[in-house]
């Protein structure tokens, strides 16, 4: 489903984010990123969303090639993808219920199909009980939960969360990474750029290292931190 | 579909104004005092540029008097002559039994305490050109051509001062009137993208959720537009408001300038341009700014 070749991201000031990647991701997959700050786990996860493209080689997403999507076609493709952030990323202005609902608004949805799927993601999220609330009235976990079930809306094929639990205690963390897993064993594909060794260490999910922008290490299986033997072979 | 979202979109701008409401205040207000200096100061230019245009035609007249108890038949002769003049549109001859009973009608007192008719034939010439004024009443005053006219009284300096100044009113005011525009329209831009820029994450997240320029845009313009439009009518109702204070003033004012100059622009007319002016320079500021803003992310 995804499927990445010889790709490299160079940006204008110089800097080379990633070199020369070879990716295969399949549907169904639960992949941890894992990699120090700069490493390249974030400009992996943009290239795949298309804030970014790559500058070498080809990045390709359900058999579409993302370098030669054209712009006009940009929001329906997004449409077809979740993007967790950080931060979250609620609009301030707007309460649970409303920032779920966003997602839907701007593929033109029925009022009949917002009624229908919102309070059915809020519930699968475990915030079905505040949809009035604002978020600065929410906790980091509810509104990581809000902002995943706005991901999740729109059914998307893809699931991409760039440090979902950088701003969270470690319990809620777990919280969150037991929800993501939950929503990838209902069939969507997840993707997470991770810090958290404690999160990856827990699901022993398939992990992806970069380091320099290179990618270093893939396991089927794996941990944070590679075992010892596999540093000896690298 | 369409409509739907149409409304959801023309909801969605309500919302944004309303729960936005300290930067909307703060944005209408700018429009507002924006409007209102670049309307009031062309309506003021205009209204003088008027005012001046309006004030030599009062005086395109040359009162021409005769001698005290000249001939009648001089009178007419003069009349005839001055009637022949090409420069003359109209002479009426106002004779003194004329003159006194007018007078006897408005002032009543001061006939009642005159023994006899004190005053003279006069001629009210009125020339086609309000220009010619001064020229032609220093011919008049020739007594080689014009043995039997006694006065002539016109108002030449201040009709040539009028005209001059109505002529600088005007190049001012246009001047005025291109650079206030810009200036407005620089300053409703900057505004609407301060409002626009404070939403740069809600933008952001809108475009990773999938939103469509257009509909990123469509409330963001109809922002714009309610800011124009409302400022507009605020600054259009300030300025009327404003307007009718200085009329009653001037009006109160006696001076022989004084007295109502009708205009070319009704009321309700210069109240629907500021309008339409502020909704036109709201959707256009917020055009550009969100233009610029969306080229950026």
């Amino acid at each position: 489903m995804i499927d990445l070749k010889g790709v490299g991201v160079t940006y204008s000031n110089g800097w080379r984010a990633l070199s020369n990647v070879q990716l295969k991701i399949d549907k169904g997959e639960f992949v941890f990123v894992v990699g120090t700050t700069g490493a390249g786990k974030s400009t992996l996860l943009k290239l795949l969303s298309r804030e970014e493209t790559a500058t070498e080689g080809t990045v390709k997403v359900s058999g579409q090639d993302l370098s030669s999507l054209p712009l006009h076609d940009l929001p329906a493709f997004r449409r077809k993808i979740g993007i967790v952030f950080q931060d979250f990323g609620l609009l301030p202005n707007k309460t649970v219920y409303e920032n779920v609902a966003f997602a839907l608004q701007v593929t033109g949805a029925s009022r009949q199909t917002i009624r229908r799927q919102v309070p059915y993601v809020l519930d699968l999220v475990a915030m079905s009980h505040r949809p009035d609330a604002f978020p600065n009235q929410l906790s980091g976990g509810e509104q990581q939960r809000v902002a995943i079930a706005r991901a999740l809306v729109n059914e998307p094929f893809l699931l991409l969360a760039d440090e979902p639990t950088g701003n969270l205690d470690p319990e809620t963390s777990l919280g969150i990474i037991q929800l993501l897993n939950h929503i990838n064993l209902r069939g969507t594909t997840v993707i997470i750029a991770t810090h958290d060794q404690a999160v990856v260490d827990f699901l022993q999910r398939r992990v992806i290292a970069f380091e320099q922008g290179g990618l270093v290490r893939d396991e089927v299986v794996g941990n944070y931190r590679a075992t010892e033997a596999q540093e000896e072979t690298a | 579909m369409i409509f739907g979202s149409l409304t959801f979109l023309i909801g969605e701008a309500g919302r944004n104004i309303r729960r936005n409401g300290l930067m909307s205040l703060a944005a209408l207000g700018t429009v507002t005092i924006a409007l209102t200096v670049l309307g009031g100061t062309l309506w003021t230019t205009f209204r003088m540029s008027e005012f001046a245009r309006s004030q030599p035609e009062k005086f395109n007249r040359i009162d021409v008097f005769l001698p005290p108890k000249a001939e009648r038949s001089k009178a007419q002769d003069l009349l005839e002559k001055l009637q022949n003049k090409p420069e003359v549109k109209e002479v009426t001859l106002v004779t003194r039994e004329e003159a006194w009973k007018m007078m006897e009608e408005s002032q009543p007192v001061l006939t009642s305490a005159l023994d006899e008719n004190p005053l003279m034939d006069k001629l009210e010439v009125e020339l086609k050109e309000a220009s010619q004024v001064s020229q032609f009443a220093q011919s008049l005053r020739d007594k080689g051509e014009y043995p039997n006219i006694d006065k002539v009284l016109d108002a030449g300096e201040e009709v040539r001062n009028l005209i001059n100044l109505s002529r600088v009113i005007r190049v001012i005011g246009g001047g005025l009137a291109v650079g206030l525009f810009i200036a407005t329209l620089f300053i409703i831009h900057n505004t609407i993208r301060l409002t626009v820029f404070a939403r740069k994450k809600e933008i952001l997240i809108m475009q990773m959720v999938g939103a469509t320029p257009w509909f990123i845009r469509l409330p963001l313009l109809l922002e714009g537009l309610f800011h124009g439009l409302m400022g507009g009518v605020i600054a259009g109702g300030l300025m009327l408001f404003a307007g009718h204070l200085v009329s009653q003033f001037v009006t109160s004012v006696h001076s022989p300038l004084s007295g109502e100059v009708p205009s070319l622009l009704s009321p309700a007319t210069v109240f629907d341009i500021i309008a339409v002016t502020g909704a036109f320079l709201g959707i256009l500021g917020s055009h550009l700014a969100i233009r610029r803003f969306l080229r950026q992310l």
